[in-house]
């Protein structure tokens, strides 16, 4: 039995607004985006969310982070201790080691990529006002270690002489779409999570650049000792990538298994993948 | 020659208060129209220091600085929680309840009636800082000082999360920052700074009145860190430089005093709408506001 | 002498709702933070000084002229300032200080034509009503019947018509009524329009009664928007309630303190609200991601 480093339980959230109509005045009109989920993800492996538009993906992935409430339930995340997620702020859990990526990148634009890079590392030690002016040495020692992992993260995955180092004064916004996607995977490494929630990877992406993601998740997981959670459209990728998957559909968990078994799920065929 | 110096420490006051603006609302990306009432509270607790408990230069700069950030932590811990204009709101009813303060508690303040005579400040207890000259280098030392402290913190790790903070707070939130937190400390710090304006004015005028801390004051502040430009030091420079020096070139190009008066604050005005047009990065900012 | 107080309160309410429904119209609508509003209601009564008291014109046809070229005025910073920045899509802190640049401009130059000083339209002493003790004089009765007149014409008009429809429709969703091929930029001129019939109005009966100066705009602007927000951001009916709260509650600080503390009082309640009820009495709670 593999370990689990997130468990949620009975977890549901609904969108509760007052409508008004012509007959009766003040309706409430409520929609109901996750109804009782239930899931697991295991420490050390790459888990596929698989689901149609609307079915509470990214709603679940705002809930895990802590962007949205829950009305109830639980999100148990193991990391060492056992850490209730639910009634907690997004930079608490993110400091508990649960990171995430977004559909819309979030990258710096005004940074350089280097300084993308900087600005996620754990060590905050700097960031305390004034302490680059009263601690200089120490300060510089650890922009120069932080500067050091950077690099290594880089040339790791791409060799030396690669783009990312070599472009490193420049600033993000100048980047293209696929190589943002990139920078932001990239941070990841430097914040050291021990869970990262992906949402969509490579939607959105020029394919040329499958490879590098597929190589980044790889290592995510083998070398740095992450666990993977990912939202995912395109199912060759899931399959080649995942160890896990899971189908959310109306807000609950309705397969899993391994990827190849939820795709060939007839409830998923009928209800998602239309073939 | 009095006369220039006269301006050099009117822009050195300056540098002081768009150098300290800058930090939030070049780079924290708060527009704050309460600074002007930091920039008093300074000038009034200078004022106190010097003439009542009879402190000496430094203690007495140094009391001003702590007891302005500790009012600017208090402000900011209320004011930050909120977003957009709802924070802009807030700073504006702030620096309107502290000017009804400063005007109304006469028997602190002497309100409308000002507190003339402020003592010149002693250096050590030894030398008194008294007439033009020494007090343009005083006000030179404690803007250099300011301007090496702010140069520091926008290039430090600190300085660095307030700019991705500025690009992205989402982003920055989702890799473990505390936003509030970041946004609270530099606010404090741009308060505890506006401070040393306050300690120049009181001690070098030798005369304070609420109506130099009113909100048009912080109006003022912050078009002037819009006409330099935000994001940098050289921005904030140049932006004190301009809005002092642009009344006294209206005189020195012979427009009588009754009409350059307003005709400044048209020119500000003008710039003001221009830059937000065409140029949001003001005459030498980094970053489009 | 409370009785009194608060009747003077209530107008002083009325006007204040009056003005800030004028602020509203644009606020909600538009979410332009229209600080030059300030000077719609501070150049009204300065037409009106024109046509009536130096061109001799009758009251009533000055006062319509009045409100025409106020009209234009209100037309020309849209067209010139807003409208533009709303094309480029500008944010809101970029807007707040091109508005800023507007106030600036035209208070100075009002100031440069007609001088600092105060100006009254009229010099007879106005009649007065009298029940025992109470005084009501005819030009508080004229406030308090003509913002009543406005308001109440307004709650109808966006009941009833098909302007009313379009203006909630866009409070509601700009985006959206563009996709359904309402003209924005061409409704949004409509609405500076009334907002300037507001404001106009507003102005010149007070300015009757007290007459006038280049800065009588801002602390009325201040007291509408926060009028504004008790009464909360969205809903045309709440800065009515928030206007007479403000004015009852100024009746009642200068009974118990003085005059002088009025801002002050009302800009605490203002921050007790943005702190503890941001959506205001009649708001709806916000989402925040």
């Amino acid at each position: 039995m593999a370990e689990t480093i997130l468990h949620i339980e009975n977890l549901s959230k609904a969108f509760v607004r007052s409508i008004k109509t012509a007959r009766k005045k003040d309706a409430i009109e409520k929609i109901s985006l996750l109804n009782h989920l239930d899931l697991t993800v295991e420490k050390g492996k790459i888990t596929a969310l698989i689901g149609g538009n609307g079915s509470g993906k990214t709603t679940l992935f705002n809930i895990i982070n802590g962007f949205l409430d829950a009305d109830q339930g639980s999100i148990k995340f193991i990391n060492g201790r056992i850490h209730e997620l639910l009634g907690k702020k997004p930079d608490t859990i993110a400091r508990l080691g649960l990171g995430r990526s977004f559909q819309d990148n979030h990258i710096f634009d005004e940074l350089s990529i280097l300084e993308n890079m900087l600005v996620a590392g754990k060590e905050t030690f700097g960031e305390t006002p004034f302490v680059s002016l009263f601690s200089p040495g120490r300060n510089r020692k650890i922009e120069k270690q932080k500067t050091e992992r950077a690099k290594t993260i880089i040339e790791n995955i791409f060799g030396s002489g690669n783009y990312f180092w070599q472009h490193k004064a420049e600033k993000a916004k100048n980047l293209s779409h696929g190589q943002r996607r990139i920078l932001g995977l990239l941070r990841i490494f430097m914040a050291d999570f021990k869970l990262v929630l992906l949402d969509e990877p490579t939607t959105g992406v020029n394919p040329e650049f499958f490879q590098s993601i597929t190589d980044i998740l790889n290592r995510m997981v083998n070398e740095n000792k992450m666990s993977v959670f990912l939202i995912e459209h395109n199912m060759g990728f899931v399959k080649q990538v995942a160890h896990n998957c899971h189908f959310i559909h109306d807000g609950c968990i309705r397969a899993s298994g391994t990827p190849a078994e939820v795709i060939d799920n007839p409830l998923v065929r009928n209800t998602y993948l239309g073939f | 020659m009095n006369y220039l110096l006269h301006i050099l420490i009117m822009v050195n006051i300056y540098i002081i208060l768009t150098v300290s603006a800058n930090l939030i609302v070049g780079l924290a990306n708060l527009l704050s129209l309460g600074q002007a009432a930091f920039y008093g509270i300074g000038a009034y607790i200078t004022a106190w220091a010097l003439m009542t408990l009879g402190l000496t230069l430094f203690p007495a700069l140094l009391l001003s600085i702590l007891i302005t950030a500790s009012i600017g932590f208090i402000i900011g811990i209320i004011s930050l929680r909120l977003k957009d204009d709802y924070f802009i709101l807030a700073t504006l009813g702030f620096q309107i309840i502290i000017y009804t303060v400063l005007y109304n508690w006469i028997s602190v303040t002497r309100g409308p009636y000002g507190i003339p005579g402020i003592p010149s400040p002693k250096l050590f207890g030894l030398v008194e800082i008294d007439g033009i000259l020494p007090f343009f280098l005083l006000s030179s030392i404690l803007a250099i000082a300011v301007i090496v402290i702010f140069r520091n913190l926008i290039y430090s790790p600190f300085g660095r999360a307030l700019k991705a903070m500025r690009d992205d707070s989402i982003a920055l939130l989702s890799l473990g920052r505390n936003i509030t937190k970041l946004k609270t400390q530099a606010f404090t710090i741009a308060s505890g700074f506006s401070a040393v304006s306050g300690f120049l004015f009181a001690a070098y005028i030798t005369y304070i009145d609420p109506t130099s801390f009113n909100l048009d004051e912080a109006i003022f502040i912050i078009s002037a860190v819009m006409i330099g430009g935000t994001g940098n030091i050289k921005g904030p420079l140049i932006g004190a430089a301009f809005v002092v020096i642009l009344p006294e070139m209206l005189r020195f190009v012979g427009m009588p005093d009754n009409i350059a008066a307003n005709m400044r604050m048209i020119i500000y005005g003008l710039i003001l709408i221009v830059l937000m047009m065409f140029r949001r990065q003001g005459l030498a900012g980094d970053y489009k506001f | 002498m409370l009785l009194q107080l608060l009747i003077n309160g209530i107008v002083n309410g009325a006007i204040y709702a009056l003005v800030a429904l004028g602020f509203a119209i644009v606020y909600n609508t538009t979410r332009i933070f229209h600080i030059a509003y300030a000077v719609i209601y501070m150049v009204a009564p300065y037409f009106v000084y024109t046509f009536f008291d130096k061109l001799g014109f009758n009251i009533w046809i000055s006062a319509i002229l009045a409100i025409i070229l106020t009209i234009v005025v209100s037309l020309v910073m849209e067209l010139i300032v807003y409208k533009p920045l709303s094309k480029k899509n500008s944010s809101g802190n970029v807007i707040m200080i091109s508005s800023i640049g507007l106030m600036i401009i035209a208070i100075n130059l009002v100031a440069l034509f007609y001088g600092n000083d105060t100006k009254i339209l009229h010099r007879d002493i106005s009649d007065s009503i009298r029940f025992g003790q109470l005084i009501i004089t005819y030009s508080q009765l004229l406030q308090f019947g003509g913002s009543l007149l406005l308001i109440t014409g307004f709650i109808f008009f966006l009941k009833f018509s098909k302007f009313g429809i379009k203006t909630r429709a866009m409070r509601d969703d700009e985006p959206l009524c563009r996709v359904f091929a309402l003209d924005t930029f061409r409704f949004r001129n409509y609405l500076f329009a009334l907002s300037a019939v507001f404001a106009g109005t507003g102005g010149i009966l007070v300015a009757w009664d007290v007459g006038m100066d280049p800065y009588v705009g801002m602390p009325m602007l201040l007291n509408a928007i926060v009028a504004l927000i008790i009464g909360g951001v969205g809903k045309f009916h709440a800065p009515i309630v928030g206007g007479f709260i403000i004015g009852i509650l100024q009746s009642v600080v200068i009974w118990k303190f003085s005059a002088n503390w009025m801002e002050g009082v009302t800009f605490t309640l203002l921050i007790l609200f943005l702190v503890f009820r941001p959506q205001g009495l009649f708001g709806e709670k916000q989402r925040l991601v």
